[in-house]
């Protein structure tokens, strides 16, 4: 790529009154990009723009799955959860309990004496 | 050069047909997303997006063990097992597997269902448990599914049916606390509504999404203890058996606050197995639902409106000859034989109708039960004790019984002289326990409850704020007087059957029944309505117990069963001998 000077940034310099340390030298490119470019590169930008937007959603639900899995195990081990507190519940029934081994070991005090 | 079109050329018609197609496809356009937006976006919204119903988990009923709370009734997941006839395709296996995992559950025909290839849906198993249904899933038989439901399940049996209730299939509440409270117990399903994939995933996209989480139902925690109760349903069918009687009621409750201990009934169920009952009967609670003539029980009413309005003291004297008339009607009393000038105190403890009619007679003009002395005994029985009225007590059925005004044209003298030994008005168990209760603790009359609180996801109890409470119905001096008397009216008779050196009183009742309109004497009902505690009052128990055709007596057939059930309660309660 070339860049060529320009005529008026060259022989305007003190009428403009540019001042010191100043550029006064632009370049411009040589490349000129017509209309059919122009629309091309349009399209790959929004096709770009699409893929990117397609990209997070499909990434987006990805973690829809992720989350819907967890949100299925929660529920599992809810259940199982829920499970072994109603047989948690049950052993320690007073049934259970009357009828263990530990109760019918158990003797009627002979005597009881009380703190005062 | 410029370039232009030559009038009619082809590439002018062909341009302008063009024209009119592209005019034709925006009009068409312009109808499909502009006109018609609302109808294609909600077209789109009822495919993609789906509400789904996050069901909200119905509230546990815990009762106390002393002053930890303990699960009463809990929810557990269940599976119901079926086959899509058309879709199975290894019938034998599925009937092999399905059997050998979960016999018990399957329904007698499950080979007659699974063979009928007309229909899609058959359901073979009922309450299939987590394991049940894992291991059936294993074997990933074609044509098999579950559906999950949620069960009530009860870790301790039968405990406390009447009073718990139970949830029908359509997941309501019915009788006892389930219905009483149904609306605390429910909750609040949530609300899920998102865009979902075809599996039906939940998706985030699109800006619709409603996530409403659940509220859970309340966790309540009952005032019933679950050893009081436990104990008092064995005392209770213990002293059924030896009575012969096929009803019976027991209530125990705490005079110091209202709260119910224990409320056992016989006959009973499981609330597990409400569909096996045949006779609904038993889902009710007949200590509040059932009133009744309490009998004798009342005569500490009558001794207590008596000592409070200054008419009688303990020693007050009267001439008891058995029989006394009030207008056109003899009364006699049941016990005979102590004729004479005798005490207050004597006629409570031989429980004496003429005793009973005298005081209402002093509340008079002291011959007469006068119109003031029914007001007076109207008012210190509907208004003080709340006899007659609903006493708010969270349970379903309460019933409010009957109590006739004085101003009523059948609120005579003649009823009121039968009101004051417990006839001529239907009060229930738990109305009568919970004056009596506030008749021994120094005049405080606490409304029953069974809600004690609470219980957050940790276990936690949270205290209910508590019922409100009436001071003062009957004063503190009149209170301790009767409760001397109360208890002299036990240690009389009974003082060797309790354990020495704890206040025991008590009051026996026996209530002839009504059939036909008439009194009969071939069936009577025994109560017995007592207390028991160490420097105070710490518990009270009533008794009742029934039977078609049977004279059951409440010295003979009620007390033993308060009996036990006190006594036990002094070593449950740790109570300390006085002195």
């Amino acid at each position: 790529m070339s860049y060529q000077t320009t005529s008026q940034f060259y022989s305007s310099r003190r009428q403009a009154n540019w001042n010191r340390n100043q550029n006064t030298v632009a370049f411009v490119s040589s490349v000129k990009l017509g209309p059919v470019a122009h629309t091309v590169l349009i399209a790959l930008m929004i096709t770009v723009l699409g893929l990117v937007y397609l990209t997070q959603a499909t990434r987006a639900t990805g973690y829809d799955y992720e989350a819907q899995k967890i949100d299925s195990q929660i529920a599992e081990l809810s259940t199982k959860k829920g499970d072994l507190e109603v047989e948690n519940a049950r052993l320690t029934a007073l049934e259970n309990v009357q009828n263990s081994n530990v109760a019918k070991a158990m003797t009627t005090p002979a005597a009881t004496d009380y703190v005062r | 050069m410029q370039l232009s079109f030559q009038k009619g050329s082809r590439s002018l018609i062909l341009g302008g047909l063009l024209l009119v197609m592209m005019a034709i496809f925006v009009a068409r356009l312009f109808y499909l997303q502009i006109i018609k937006h609302d109808d294609y976006v909600a077209q789109a919204a009822a495919e993609q997006v789906k509400p789904l119903t996050i069901p909200a988990k119905r509230g546990l009923i815990y009762a106390m063990d002393g002053e930890q709370p303990v699960q009463l009734v809990m929810n557990q997941t269940v599976y119901t097992l079926f086959v899509d006839p058309q879709t199975v395709t290894n019938p034998e296996k599925v009937m092999d597997v399905v059997r050998r995992v979960a016999g018990g559950n399957l329904r007698p025909n499950i080979d007659k269902l699974i063979a009928k290839k007309d229909t899609r849906y058959q359901i073979i198993g009922t309450k299939l448990t987590r394991q049940q249904a894992e291991l059936i899933k294993k074997e990933e038989l074609k044509g098999v599914g579950f559906q999950e439901m949620t069960q009530r399940v009860y870790p301790e049996g039968g405990l406390a049916a009447q009073t718990l209730g139970f949830v029908n299939a359509e997941g309501n509440g019915q009788y006892g606390i389930e219905e009483a409270l149904n609306d605390r117990l429910v909750g609040h399903d949530g609300l899920l509504k998102s865009v979902t994939d075809i599996s039906g995933v939940p998706l985030t996209i699109g800006n619709q999404n409603i996530n409403k989480p659940a509220k859970n139902g309340d966790n309540i925690a009952l005032t019933i203890d679950r050893n009081v109760q436990a104990y008092a349903e064995k005392a209770l069918a213990a002293g059924l058996q030896r009575s012969h009687a096929t009803n019976g009621s027991v209530v125990v409750m705490d005079p110091q606050s209202g709260k119910v201990m224990a409320m056992a009934n016989l006959p009973t169920y499981k609330p597990a197995e409400y569909t096996k009952v045949e006779d609904a009967a038993a889902f009710n609670n007949p200590v509040i639902t059932k009133p009744y003539e309490p009998g004798s029980d009342i005569k500490t009413f009558t001794v207590a409106t008596g000592l409070d309005r200054g008419a009688i003291q303990p020693d007050s004297t009267y001439v008891n000859t058995d029989s006394i008339k009030v207008e056109d009607r003899t009364i006699n009393n049941a016990t005979k034989g102590q004729t004479g000038t005798i005490t207050m105190q004597t006629a409570l403890n031989y429980s004496l109708n003429t005793g009973m009619v005298t005081v209402a007679q002093r509340l008079g003009d002291g011959k007469n039960i006068t119109l003031d002395a029914r007001r007076t005994i109207y008012d210190y029985f509907h208004n003080r004790f709340a006899f007659g009225q609903k006493t708010g007590i969270e349970l379903a059925g309460e019933q409010a019984g009957i109590i006739i005004s004085p101003d009523d044209q059948e609120g005579n003298a003649v009823r009121y002289s039968n009101m004051t030994f417990g006839q001529g008005m239907d009060l229930t168990m738990i109305q009568v326990a919970s004056a009596f209760g506030a008749l021994i603790n120094g005049g405080t009359y606490y409304s029953p409850t069974v809600v004690a609180g609470t219980v957050d996801t940790n276990g936690t109890l949270k205290p209910a704020s508590p019922k409100p409470s009436r001071s003062g119905v009957i004063s503190a001096e009149s209170s301790a007087k009767l409760h001397q008397m109360v208890r002299t009216a036990r240690a009389t008779f009974y003082a060797k059957n309790d354990k020495p050196g704890y206040d025991v009183g008590g009051k026996t009742g026996t209530s002839q029944t009504i059939e036909n309109g008439k009194y009969v004497d071939n069936q009577t009902i025994g109560t017995y309505l007592g207390y028991g505690g160490d420097s105070a009052p710490r518990y009270v128990i009533m008794v009742e117990v029934s039977g078609k055709g049977l004279n059951l007596q409440g010295n003979k057939d009620a007390m033993p069963i308060f009996t036990d059930i006190s006594n036990w309660m002094i070593d449950y309660l740790k109570l300390q001998p006085r002195g």
